[in-house]
């Protein structure tokens, strides 16, 4: 598993000073930290578009934030990538869990979107990383890299047991 | 009063530091062409203003944030009001404008007349709303105004209003080149 204190300070270093979302299991760890920390803090939205809209507002304050989700959140917030963050070119460093896999075979309301979680991705042109404990600090480096060159949202796919057991 | 004679009396009281986000649609063209300086006019993402005006009040505490909403996108973004409340950012002022239709889209109506604005925002433990109903009545607004952006915590303001009769030219600006001239302002 990923450090997740030593994810949190290399997100710090980064620059993030915000994350916001609604939660996943495969994300308990993090949450817990962050709801902790007090460089970071963390905003429970109700949904996801919501914390897409609350990043978007703080970057047009100047500052970065971080975005966790289910992948059943990428459902939710088609609009608010195409019409707001890609639109007004905002960055936007997004956490997504992987539902839908092996771990997940008794749990069908993940399956559908889990076979078609890189589709979407795809679809709404949103460079992607598996994010993987063997050179995560590489991973989260180029995709942070590319969101600052773009100025726009990326995406890490997070398997079960990354960041949670 | 229509919604855009509100915006239009908003401009007497603000001193131009104030950060603006308006919802998209009539809102956010009248905010265009009526209300001076850079603000955020978003021109998609129903539903989102009261969000991207809570992430703009976090990352200027020392600003007033305002956002001007419509009744349908307000209503969209509903439960973005709790985590508001959750938050209450002292900084945040939004002022629902609410005319009871969908007007951009044509006049459908929306569900807001079913809702008492000020009971059921209280009801989200948000303290200091104020609700008035300006349809067949012009009202001097300064006042109202000057208490929310005085008030030294969360505002809520909901007018209601009579439907818009101004036609206004779509904002002349790509959202990338809004976003620069906000951040460079």
């Amino acid at each position: 598993m990923i450090d997740t204190f030593e994810l949190i300070d290399y997100l710090k270093d980064k620059g993030f000073s915000l994350s916001a979302g609604v939660p996943c299991s495969y994300f308990k760890d993090l949450i817990n930290m962050l709801e902790k920390d007090s460089e970071i803090s963390y905003i429970p939205a109700t949904r996801e578009d919501e914390a897409v809209g609350i990043a978007s507002g703080y970057y047009f304050g100047g500052k970065q934030g971080f975005l966790i989700m289910q992948n059943s959140g990428l459902a939710t917030i088609g609009d608010a990538l195409t019409s707001l963050a890609q639109l007004y070119k905002i960055p936007l460093l997004i956490f997504v869990s992987y539902r839908g896999l092996e771990p997940d075979a008794d749990f069908p309301e993940h399956l559908i979107m889990g076979d078609v979680t890189k589709n979407v991705l795809d679809s709404y042109k949103i460079p992607y990383w598996l994010f993987e404990e063997e050179k995560w600090k590489d991973i989260l480096s180029e995709s942070i890299e590319r969101m600052n060159e773009t100025s726009l949202p990326v995406c890490l796919l997070v398997k079960k047991g990354v960041l949670s057991e | 009063m229509k919604g855009a004679d509100v915006i239009s009396q908003l401009n007497d009281v603000l001193d131009g530091d104030e950060l603006i986000v308006s919802s998209n649609g009539n809102v956010s063209r009248q905010t265009y062409h009526l209300l001076p300086g850079s603000q955020i006019y978003l021109r998609g993402s129903m539903g989102l203003p009261v969000s991207v005006g809570l992430g703009l009040a976090l990352a200027h505490p020392e600003k007033t944030v305002i956002v001007l909403t419509g009744d349908g996108n307000f209503l969209m973004g509903l439960s973005s009001m709790v985590t508001v409340s959750y938050l209450s950012p002292p900084n945040l002022k939004i002022i629902i404008l609410d005319n009871q239709l969908y007007a951009t889209t044509g006049g459908q109506e929306t569900t807001s007349s079913k809702i008492n604005y000020k009971t059921m925002i209280e009801g989200m433990r948000i303290t200091n709303v104020r609700s008035f109903d300006f349809r067949d009545l012009d009202h001097n607004l300064e006042e109202l105004f000057l208490e929310s952006l005085r008030y030294e915590g969360l505002d809520v303001l909901h007018l209601q209003v009579e439907e818009d009769t101004l036609e206004l030219d779509n904002i002349p600006l790509h959202p990338e080149q809004i976003t620069k001239n906000f951040q460079n302002r």
